[in-house]
Parts: C-alpha cells; structure tokens; sequence
C-alpha cells in the first residue's frame, strides 16, 4: 500500500523539480527514491496486512499479498533500469525531461495497482493509467510522424479495447452482483457456467486484456506501435507494462474466474497457440530491429498465456520467473541497441553490422540478450520456458506445448539473424559510444540472466 | 405513468442513437448524440440517481460535446468527404459487428438474474450518499483516478504546447 503512495509522491517530486529548476538531481534522485521504494515493498513482504488508508480497510480494493510484493520488486527493477536510461536518452530535450520522467513514474504506479487489485474498478483504473500514461509517451516525439502515428494508433485501439473491457465489466457486475473478485469467483464457481451473460461478460474481459498483452488476432497495433515510439517507450511496453498486464491477467484469471476455467480455457488455448505460431512465422520477415523485437514480444505473450492457462496449479512461480527473465533479457538488448541506433541512424537489423569487430563487448552482451529470449542454456529465458513448459504439461496441455517448443526452435532464427549481422557483416565506420551507464545497465542485465539462468532458486518459488 | 416515461425515452434514445450512426453528416451525428445523452440522464433520473445524471449531463452533454463540436467545425468536417469503404472492409466488419450483437443479445435473453439486494430507492443517488460511499467504500479508487487525471493533463500540456521544432 505505502509502496503505491510513495510512488505517486516520487511522479509529484519529479514536476515540482521543474519548477525549483533541480533537473540535473532528477535522475538521481528517482533512483534513489526507488531504492527507498523497493526496500518498503520489501517491508510488506514480512508484514503482509489489509490494507488500510485513512483509517478505512480497504481490502476489497487492493491486496498486497507476496504476489502482489514480488512482481512489484520486479516492476520497480525494471524501472531503476530505465530510468537509468532516460537520462542520456533524452539529453536533446531537457525541457520535457521533467514531464517525461513524470509520466513513466505514474506508470509505474498503475502497473503496481496492477499486480493488487482486488476489485474491478482498480484493475480498470490501472488499466488506463498505464495506457493514457503510454498513450501520451508513444505520440512524445511530436515532429517524428512516426511517433505521431504510434500513439494516435495506439490511442485510437486502446480506447475500443477499454471501451470492451468495461462493456465486460458490466456485464459481469449485472449477473455476480459486485465488483470484488472474491465475489465474482464465488459466483462464477456457484452458477457462472449456467448464466451466459456471466460468461459474455468474462469473454470481452478476456479479450479486452489479450488486446493490452498484444496476443494474436489483437496483436496488430503493436509492430506499428512499437516502431514509432521512442525507443525508451518502447522498452518500457515490452518488459514492464507487458508484465503488469500479465500479472493482472493472471490475477483476474485465479482470483475472478477461475469457476469458469472451462470455458475461458477454451479461448485461451486458441489464442496461445495463434500467437506462438503466427508471432514467430512473422517475426522472421521483419528486417527492423523494433519491430521484430515487437513480434519476439508477441511470441512471448503466447508462452505466458500458457501460464495463464495452467492456473489450477499454482503456476504464479513460472508466470515470475519467465517475466523477469523476459524483462532483464529485453532491456538488455535495447540498451544496447539505443546506441547503435543513435550512432548510425537507422532501426534496421543492418544497423548491427560488423558490431562483433567494431565493439566485440557490445556486440557479446547483445547476443547474451538474445540467447536469453530465444531460450538457450544457460540463460535464463531457458529456464522460464522450461518452468512455464512443465507447468502446462502438469495440467495436460502437452499438444500446445509440443507446439511452443517447435515456435520457439523457429524464434532461435531470428534471433540468431542479429547475431550473424554483428559478426559476419562489415558496417560503416560510425562509432558506437554507449555512456557509462548504459554499460552498466547491460552488464546488469545481462549478468543477472547467466546469475538466473545458474541459480534459478533465487527467484523461482518464492511466491 | 413512470413506464410511459420509461418507454418514450427508450425510443427516443435508441432512434437517436441511430441516427447518430446513419446520418452522413457530422453536424447531424453530433446533435442527436447530445439528444441521446439527455434522454440517458432522463433514465438516471427514473432509476433514482439524480447525482449521476447531472455529472451525465454536465460531463458529457456539456463538456464533451463541445469539444467534439469544435473539432467538426474546426476540421470542417461537414461536408461530405467520406471516402467509401471497400467492400471487403465493409462485409468483414458488418459479419464481425453482427456476431457480437447476436451473442449479447442472445446472452442477455437467456439470463435469469439472481436475487439482488439493492439498498431502498429514498436512499439511492443523492449527493450526500454518493459522497458518503466516495469516501469511505470506495476511498482508494477516488485518491488513484487524481493520478490518472494528472497524467492525462500532463500529457495535453506536452502534448500541445507550441515549440520550436
């Protein structure tokens, strides 16, 4: 609960030091405050209480249970490296620095209602405090027409997916009576099956949230999306908001419906097996860097509805683990690829030619990054799959997962085509000058992946 | 007499909706919209939420379709400059669209709904108790929609302030 509040006063500070003229302590000091932060998330996984807030319980709206604490650790990490990022990245535009910094904190903020919410109208609020919020950063370089395009897309998409999920919403208010997924769940186990209104409601819901995950056949916007955005922006929709919306896909799910696996399930297994497939068929014909890196993300959010879909045994652990193996294993690869981008101008693949012999540091971290996503030992995107895997043959999915082991040997290509374009390629003569923190974010990254990939104990079951 | 009203403003908001999506002209779908809004208000009025059918009218009616009324007047909009879809476009959206209707009103037709326990209608919709459950119930809720709000404005500033490129 503090965690939320404390990280709406840290979006506050970031605008009031516009006007006390404090910009260059900015960075430092998110950092730092996000530290405070993590370490008071930390406090709630001892003490796990309800939540109370001026002297009123309110459990019925938000629950900070050790899920909801681990995937806000997460959350926050990731944040500490982007905003380790943003600095150098938005060093031409030190006017908006302020407002930037101040809008991707209150991301953060809606993704941690996110991961916490126990009634429908905070997963709603969440929901769009992390889209308006993106929204807004998608359409942030105003004389790029292509980040004209991304946001306006995205807005334009976003507003009919809410737009769905509150027709949902209602329809699921009007048959269960309440708001509260404790309620819900106990309806939808009661009698959600026999009211097809229930179950109406549950599917726009459903459909609604794989439109944010971006699963196939809603997946359209986001190739587009995330192109156009700034490349910061498009970090941030990859790892940390794809997370929360998982975590709170994953939460409706368990919490909300579960009365009606059966019928959920169903669509799910559909979906999943559509978006593994059809996200690595496409992804092997893109030839920019973003946009290929938008359907590795697609692919992924097949992998983890199949986390989705093995609810019944507790499989909030993989869930986790594959999305911290993803979110350290992305911000590795576009922490390098923001400078490669800048240095020689373009968001093509061939933007990486002969990297291996021009900077063989950067080029060695990027392929780490890559080996992570496409799951090879021993990194530890391998180790999520393998968890996220075992989890869905344990609850009898051994078609679909016979599936996503074939997609994911068809994603080692693509991945393997970057690699291949760093060491067999000659480039230009463009110098790659990463800061220093960028380096540091990438070894970061990429030493947790091996750290995980080694030692999984660290992170997998401790939820 | 309250069923009378009931049906009159049904009609009226779903002609009105209807022309909403069938008049070519801009102007024309924006001015019945502000009909169908009153006529929505008009139903939280008999539904006893007066509280909601202000903010109704002053909220949507008012604020927003001056917006949208400046922006087609802005555009120009009004004329008819619609290109026409294709037909592909137009079949595929038309099965799609028809699909979901059939399923929600089918869903909603076969529903029984189950015993509600709604609090006693001289209780229900008054500012005093819509602010009394603002509150309390629904404190968190309240305090979180400030950031999405101070997002969104953030957002416009940014967004629209005049600079050089």
């Amino acid at each position: 609960m503090y965690t939320l509040i404390y990280t709406c006063g840290l979006g506050l500070l970031c605008l009031v030091a516009e006007i006390l003229n404090l910009r260059k302590l900015l960075i430092p000091v998110i950092l730092a405050g996000l530290a405070a932060i993590f370490f008071v998330n930390y406090m709630d996984w001892q003490m796990a209480g309800p939540v109370i807030l001026g002297g009123i319980d309110m459990s019925h709206m938000l629950q900070v249970d050790h899920f909801a604490v681990a995937f806000n650790a997460i959350l926050i990490g990731a944040a500490a490296l982007l905003f380790t990022l943003s600095g150098n990245f938005y060093k031409d535009e030190p006017q908006h620095l302020s407002d930037y910094l101040a809008i991707l904190i209150f991301i953060l903020c809606g993704a941690m209602v996110l991961t916490s919410f126990t009634s429908l109208v905070m997963l709603f609020l969440g929901i769009e405090i992390v889209s308006i919020s993106l929204y807004i950063m998608a359409g942030s370089r105003k004389f790029d027409i292509r980040s004209n395009e991304a946001g306006f897309k995205y807005f334009l998409m976003g507003s009919f997916a809410s737009a769905i999920l509150l027709f949902g919403i209602a329809l699921i208010y009007g048959s269960a009576g309440s708001f509260e997924l404790p309620k819900i769940a106990a309806y939808a186990a009661a009698s959600g099956m026999a009211n097809p209104m229930f179950l109406v409601g549950s599917l726009l819901m459903v459909v609604a949230l794989l439109f944010k995950v971006a699963a196939v056949p809603f997946h359209f916007w986001s190739p587009d999306v995330y192109e156009g955005s700034p490349s910061l922006v498009t970090t941030m929709m990859a790892t940390l908001v794809k997370i929360s919306f998982f975590a709170a896909f994953y939460k409706l799910m368990s919490g909300g419906l579960l009365g009606i696996d059966g019928y959920t399930s169903d669509i799910l297994v559909l979906v999943a097996a559509a978006t593994m497939i059809i996200g690595n068929l496409v992804a092997l014909t893109q030839d920019n860097f973003k946009r290929l890196l938008a359907y590795s993300g697609i692919s992924h959010a097949g992998y983890m509805l199949l986390a989705i879909l093995s609810i019944k045994t507790n499989s909030s652990s993989a869930l986790f683990f594959y999305g911290a193996s993803y979110m350290l294993a992305t911000i590795g690869a576009f922490a390098v690829a923001i400078p490669v981008f800048n240095a020689t101008g373009k968001e093509t693949i061939d933007a990486f030619d002969g990297l291996g012999r021009k900077k063989p540091m950067l080029a060695g971290l990027l392929t780490m990054s890559m080996l992570s996503l496409a799951g090879i030992p021993p990194l530890a995107g391998f180790l999520g799959k393998y968890y996220i895997f075992s989890e869905a043959i344990k609850n009898g999915y051994v078609v679909l997962t016979v599936l996503a082991v074939l997609a994911s040997i068809v994603g080692v290509y693509y991945y393997f085509k970057v690699i291949l374009a760093m060491y067999t390629k000659h480039g230009d003569e463009s110098d790659v000058r990463p800061t220093m923190l960028y380096t540091l974010v990438m070894l970061i990254c990429v030493g947790l992946s091996l750290l995980l990939g080694v030692w999984p104990g660290g992170l997998m079951g401790i939820i | 007499m309250s069923q009378l009203l009931f049906f009159s403003l049904s009609i009226l908001t779903i002609l009105s909706a209807l022309v909403v999506v069938f008049t070519r002209k801009p102007m024309y779908s924006v001015l019945s919209l502000i009909v169908c809004f009153f006529t929505i208000a008009g139903h939280y009025i008999l539904l006893n939420a007066q509280f909601l059918a202000i903010t109704h009218v002053i909220v949507y009616a008012g604020a927003i379709m001056v917006l949208f009324l400046f922006t087609v007047m802005l555009l120009n909009l009004n004329a008819e400059s619609d290109q026409p879809k294709s037909g592909k476009l137009r079949i595929a959206a038309m099965v799609a669209a028809g699909m979901l209707f059939v399923t929600l009103v089918a869903s909603i037709k076969s529903t029984t709904l189950g015993e509600f326990s709604l609090p006693p209608a001289s209780d229900n919709g008054f500012v005093q108790h819509v602010g009394q459950r603002l509150f309390t119930d629904y404190l968190l809720p309240f305090e979180i929609s400030s950031i999405l709000f101070l997002s969104a404005m953030i957002g416009a500033v940014v967004l629209s302030k005049k600079e050089k490129h």
